[in-house]
């Protein structure tokens, strides 16, 4: 049986597989990607909502709340099918890759507003009391003080979600849309045998995401050391 | 556009969907518990195993945490009847659950397990205990008060992370979703009644869990 599988590699990596197996996985990247840069713009402005001490913006504070801690214990397939049969039902007529990009941000947006709030929190207050004392606006105190000192704890950690947001993308095979397993299943169905194809594609998701990982490590080590190397630690 | 909902005529299922819910529980505990069993050895291998256990550890962590888990379970379940394994789809998922969650669970728990101080381990050596003594009077005990809050966090990924069991034909929540949804018709009741039901009982599991963890190993869990 082996044989007929090792017997089967020289045709699987003929060059229009090799195309299909390319551009599922810059879809595949794309997915994570597009879903978490849509995630860190609405994260970032549910949290400012969430942290805000105005009184008058109770309801958006209660929404940014719920959606959170809603959309974070919703299986990625139910969002997904939801989209996807919801637009069919309603009568729209979208793409399955539109229907996964908006999956996708609704997914990550929930997560990344999470991890943009803890890293906003880790703030010390002492910092934002200084930036009143010197009269700073709202605004001031936000993008003078206190980004530029979250920002470091943030990236990680977003970083690292859309290294694990890309293996979730998977999901998105299930609504038609042509990533890698997507690709796996169609070199199935052209007769190549399941074991050869899906372990194939086992390992271009490896290869994609274990390097980006290991940046991730780098990238927080880097983002720490600048941290905590700078003279006369906050309070 | 003039859509009408009618959650009416879901709520006739709502007791078939209650039910697979319990395979969807039943899945993830199972798969959880086969997990903690792998990576509690893993972890202790990566700990103080020799250096090609440690580094075998390694390449299994890697290569299950940077692989989607619904490609491992295709691989399980379409891949291995080439060479006549042939699993059923519950099987296939448990299985393939099982070794992801051990490559994410060994992670966490060799975080608890670098975390025991030295000095408890002396003074457990002073008190003459073996290393299985150690194990389970001081070391467990330290490791699962540290490590609560990240398992609890990855079991409720889990128990969502069941739902891909539906795409192998397996009748969970998700499954039972899907069957309801091709002789109804009514998907967005029907889903948007699902993911209810996944954030209620999910929330009540962290809360079960939070209280589980102060009550066995006084750790501190937040709830939201």
């Amino acid at each position: 049986m082996l044989g007929f599988i090792l017997a089967e590699i020289p045709r699987l990596f003929t060059i229009y597989n090799v195309i299909l197996l390319a551009k599922a996985a810059l879809t595949t990247l794309a997915l994570s990607a597009v879903g978490c840069a849509v995630g860190l713009f609405c994260g970032a402005l549910l949290t400012v909502a969430r942290l805000s001490r105005r009184p008058a913006l109770w309801p958006l504070k209660a929404f940014a709340f719920l959606y959170v801690e809603i959309m974070r214990r919703v299986p990625f397939l139910i969002t997904l099918m939801t989209f996807f049969f919801g637009a069919q039902v309603l009568g729209f007529d979208f793409s399955p890759l539109a229907i996964a990009f908006v999956s996708t941000s609704v997914i990550s947006t929930a997560f990344v507003a999470e991890i943009v709030r803890s890293g906003l929190q880790a703030v010390r207050p002492s910092q934002l009391e200084a930036a009143a004392v010197m009269n700073f606006s709202a605004w001031q105190s936000f993008w003078l003080v206190r980004l530029p000192q979250a920002w470091p704890i943030i990236l990680p950690p977003v970083f690292a979600y859309f290294v694990l947001f890309i293996k979730d993308t998977a999901l998105a095979s299930q609504a038609g849309v042509l990533e890698l397993t997507q690709a796996a299943r169609i070199l199935n169905t052209k007769g190549f045998s399941a074991s050869l194809v899906y372990a194939a594609v086992l390992l271009l998701y490896f290869a994609i995401s274990y390097p980006l990982a290991r940046l991730g490590v780098v990238l927080e080590k880097r983002l720490g050391a600048a941290r905590h190397s700078r003279p006369g630690r906050p309070v | 556009m003039h859509y009408v909902l009618h959650y009416g005529q879901i709520a006739p299922y709502l007791p078939y969907l209650l039910g697979g819910m319990l395979i969807s529980l039943a899945l993830s505990i199972l798969s959880f518990a086969g997990g903690m069993v792998l990576g509690l050895a893993f972890a202790i291998i990566r700990d103080e195993g020799d250096p090609i256990a440690s580094r075998l550890v390694r390449g299994y962590v890697a290569f299950f945490t940077n692989t989607p888990q619904l490609v491992q379970i295709y691989v399980i379940y379409f891949g291995l009847p080439d060479f006549g394994v042939l699993f059923s789809p519950f099987a296939a998922v448990l299985i393939g659950m099982t070794l992801n969650a051990a490559g994410y669970l060994t992670e966490i728990l060799r975080a608890g397990l670098v975390s025991v101080h030295i000095e408890e381990l002396d003074a457990a050596a002073t008190l003459n205990m073996n290393r299985l003594q150690t194990l389970r009077h001081v070391v467990l005990p330290h490791l699962f008060r540290v490590t609560m809050p990240a398992l609890s966090n990855q079991y409720i990924l889990m128990t969502l992370g069941t739902s891909m069991a539906a795409i192998f034909g397996v009748e969970e929540l998700t499954g039972r979703a899907f069957n309801i949804n091709s002789t109804t018709f009514r998907s967005i009741e029907i889903f948007t009644t699902v993911a209810a039901i996944y954030v209620v009982v999910t929330f009540i599991v962290t809360i079960l869990l939070a209280l589980f963890g102060r009550w066995a190993f006084r750790a501190r869990v937040p709830v939201l």
